[in-house]
């Protein structure tokens, strides 16, 4: 009879062990699943977040990301801590970017500066709401608009809040066609949004298009070195796109390798979002303070865009400027769709994909330059 | 250093340095694109 309730006892010590935060937690991890594969509300990420929180959070699984031996702790240690994942990310990134548009028209590059403002704004909210140095700046990149970039800086700084810190990022980047047009429409009048550009790609040639990725990886890492390994991989991943002669690496880099990170990446992400660290007001407030780094972005953008407009007396349409963000290729979507909307004759696409393409560069360089300062002030990264 | 100035030293130097950058490479381009012109070939190619 004893052995019957001692094996009892041992099957029903998950039960047991379920303590109310993980089973909110698992709660949480079902509702993610939910969106991602009834809504399809972002499911390449959202099913291996969902389910990481899931694993991670039932009790005597050794799934979460604390748990010392456990798979994922595996990943998150060789993988995240390493900055592995987001550099990984990162070749994928730069393969599938096509800067030639960016190239065709390089004054657009500048907005993709512009649409990182947010940030530096977000930094010192965050500041005045108490949060330490090393957190506000994890905070305040989610403004990046830049998943990768979020989790390379946030390891770095503040890794309890990288669960927050990457959801918030992801969540919003997905959600730019809902934050943007009204910051776009609030900001504009319908004559300025529907302004007409020149329309059709100038295309340059095959030989700057290879050396662009070339010149400013070399260019951006002289001046901010902690940005390196993103900056490399973007560049790198670039060049071997338009290099031409590596279509194999090309392919595998934009699809099989990105499609494996972005799994692993997700799984991490889920199970570190343990109930005990993320069930907190914190949360909440680095939810809210993302939401306000992005439109803020959004706003600094679109006022550089009235500005240019201005400069240029009527050549540039403002809503460019919102397409300053690196959330690529929704912002270039979100301009055109607006554009079209205040004239069916617009056609604003491509230059506000080549502002996007200069957002994922402003991203990087905005984020490798807090790192710089960072470390310039002592205060370093977590080992 | 307080917190305030730790936040405008962070935005001055970050978004200066971010916004040179990208100018620095706009003029980089700039210069690669009359350096290396579009050929011939290349325009009939698409």
């Amino acid at each position: 009879m004893d052995v019957f309730i001692s094996a009892l006892s041992s099957l029903v010590q998950g039960f047991a062990s379920l303590t109310w935060q993980s089973a909110i937690m698992v709660l949480l991890g079902c509702v993610l699943l939910y969106l991602g594969v009834a809504r399809k509300f972002e499911p390449l990420l959202l099913v291996p977040i969902g389910f990481g929180v899931i694993l991670g959070n039932l009790p005597l699984a050794g799934l979460s990301t604390h748990d010392e031996g456990g798979i994922m702790n595996l990943l998150y240690t060789s993988g995240i801590l390493t900055q592995l994942f987001p550099c990984l990310m990162f070749l994928g990134l730069g393969a599938m970017i096509d800067f030639g548009p960016m190239l065709g028209n390089p004054r657009v590059l500048i907005f993709g500066a512009a649409g990182q403002f947010g940030i530096f704004l977000t930094l010192l909210l965050a500041l005045q709401l108490g949060f330490v140095r090393q957190e506000a700046v994890s905070i305040a990149i989610i403004g990046a608009c830049d998943g990768p970039t979020a989790i390379y800086v946030t390891t770095k700084y503040a890794r309890e809040l990288l669960p927050a810190v990457s959801i918030a990022a992801y969540s919003y980047m997905s959600l730019v066609p809902i934050i943007q047009p009204p910051i776009m429409r609030a900001l504009t009048t319908k004559k300025e949004r529907a302004i007409l550009m020149e329309p059709g790609e100038k295309k340059v040639s095959q030989r700057v298009k290879i050396l662009f990725p070339l010149v400013t990886g070399i260019v951006t890492i002289l001046i901010a070195p902690m940005g390196a390994p993103l900056m490399g991989m973007l560049m790198l991943g670039n060049f071997m796109r338009e290099s031409g002669v590596l279509e194999r690496l090309v392919d595998v880099s934009e699809s099989t390798l990105t499609n494996i990170v972005t799994l692993f990446l997700g799984l991490c992400i889920g199970a570190s979002m343990l109930g005990g660290n993320f069930l907190r007001w914190q949360t909440i407030l680095v939810f809210i303070l993302g939401l306000v780094a992005i439109a803020l972005d959004t706003v600094t953008g679109v006022l550089l865009g009235k500005l240019m407009m201005v400069i240029t007396k009527g050549k540039i349409n403002p809503l460019i400027g919102a397409a300053g963000t690196s959330a690529f290729p929704m912002s270039a979507r979100v301009v055109q769709k607006e554009g079209q909307k205040a004239n069916p004759r617009s056609f604003l696409l491509f230059h506000a994909v080549g502002a996007n393409a200069g957002g994922q560069i402003g991203s990087v360089m905005a984020a490798a330059v807090m790192l710089a300062i960072m470390s310039g002030m002592g205060i370093a990264p977590l080992p | 250093m307080k917190d305030w100035a730790f936040g405008l030293t962070m935005t001055v130097m970050g978004m200066g340095v971010t916004f040179i950058t990208l100018y620095l490479l706009t003029l980089l381009i700039r210069l690669l694109i009359r350096l290396f012109p579009r050929k011939e070939e290349e325009e009939s190619k698409g």
